[in-house]
């Protein structure tokens, strides 16, 4: 998978998890002042980052990602 | 009677499964001896069986006390997988369900999550954020439920409240600056906890430094929201507010200050703290200068008991929080 196909796909996994159209979304999306929502939303992203792409990341890395592309760059380094 | 001795008796009439995660561990072990030994629960030791087994014996244990679970026997691990991932709204699929049940905190709980133990008790290897995390994905929050937090119940020598010397208080432990919504959320959990441990008919103040209207600011507005949040969520419950604490829980100053009906001022049995500033303080009072026994934390929130000890904890707290936690689980079915 390339970075392109994995922004795409994590696009993807942040819009079903936040309940949003992914067309709303960028790597530049911030996820804490553009989503919000609860922890539990993130637990639920993570699992499902888990899921579909076989990397455990974890709830506090994930959660201290500023924006959607950061998400994806620690994804890329778990691959 | 004290209310520990009530809380144990009642563990004694309907024992429940504890699945123990982190058994290795002596003190943990011990406490899931001595409690399952004298009839309170049905301790589920979950991990390396062998090992367990062994260190069982070295201890000094009779073995048939406890059930042992072995997390890498295939046939039952795959059994628990079909079962969980067939329950709908579950985060995990089988390949990162099983992966993770690698773990025994994880493996636990995916067994209580299918009801094949009714609570998972850790926290002493593991930290708290590991608890919660593996709560939040494995067990899930309770529906319309927006906060994990917790209550602890004070046994205040010389308070004559509603429930005698006892009073249920919130969120002491986990939520720090909860919005609106999640007051209103631990509120709703709190009346949910003391209801199924202690078979209180839950009458919660939201309390401030302001009784309806007396004060005014940012402060207050959360409370007064979070009230009408409670309200519109759970009518079946009495939580009322914003009150100042002794209007809370004296009758004599709720007659003063509170100029209208009540089901809650004055007799309040649950206080929610606005904050979580105010609740440590508050707990660090109640236990200075009331010399309460606090017991707790209780975490709420979760579909299911998820209770997370100190992990300096002594093994007599520990015993006295699995009974705690067997007693909510009984009193949630």
């Amino acid at each position: 998978m390339d970075r392109k196909e994995l922004e795409a796909k994590i696009i993807e996994l942040v819009a079903m998890s936040y309940n949003k159209d992914a067309s709303e979304l960028s790597v530049d999306t911030k996820i804490k002042e553009e989503l919000g929502g609860a922890s539990l939303l993130m637990v639920g992203l993570v699992s499902e980052i888990e899921n579909e792409l076989d990397v455990l990341i974890q709830l506090q890395v994930a959660a201290a990602c500023a924006t959607i592309g950061e998400l994806v760059d620690k994804v890329e380094e778990q691959m | 009677m004290s209310i520990l001795d009530q809380i144990y008796e009642k563990a004694k009439q309907n024992p429940q499964r504890v699945a123990f995660p982190e058994a290795e561990n002596e003190k943990m072990m011990q406490a899931a001896y001595e409690t399952g030994k004298d009839g309170y629960i049905i301790p589920i030791l979950v991990g390396d069986a062998k090992k367990l087994k062994d260190l069982s014996e070295e201890r000094g244990y009779d073995s048939s006390v406890f059930r042992f679970v072995d997390i890498q026997e295939e046939e039952y691990k795959n059994k628990l997988i079909g079962m969980y991932v067939a329950q709908p709204g579950r985060f995990l699929k089988e390949k990162a369900l099983a992966r993770r049940m690698q773990d025994p905190l994880y493996y636990a709980m995916v067994m209580q999550a299918v009801e094949e133990a009714e609570v998972t008790f850790a926290g002493i290897d593991n930290t708290t954020g590991d608890v919660l995390l593996a709560g939040q994905m494995i067990i899930g929050m309770q529906p319309g439920i927006s906060t994990i937090s917790s209550i602890g119940l004070c046994d205040i020598p010389g308070f004559e409240g509603s429930e005698g010397s006892l009073l249920a208080v919130g969120d002491s432990a986990v939520c720090t600056n909860p919005n609106a919504e999640q007051l209103a959320s631990i509120a709703i959990s709190a009346c949910d906890t003391v209801k199924a441990l202690l078979d209180w008919e839950p009458r919660c103040a939201m309390v401030s430094y302001s009784t309806l209207g007396s004060g005014q600011g940012e402060l207050i507005d959360k409370v007064v929201e979070a009230v009408k949040i409670a309200k519109e969520q759970r009518p079946d419950l009495a939580i009322d507010g914003e009150f100042q604490f002794d209007a809370a829980i004296s009758p004599a100053v709720a007659a003063k200050k509170v100029g209208r009906e009540s089901k809650v001022a004055g007799k309040a049995n649950v206080v929610i703290w606005p904050d979580l500033n105010v609740g440590n303080v508050a707990v660090k009072l109640i236990q200075q200068f009331g010399h309460a026994n606090a017991y707790g934390p209780m975490l709420q929130g979760f579909n299911k008991v998820v209770c997370d000890c100190s992990r300096g904890a002594p093994v007599s707290e520990i015993k006295g929080n699995i009974v705690i936690s067997a007693v909510r689980a009984a009193g949630m079915q």
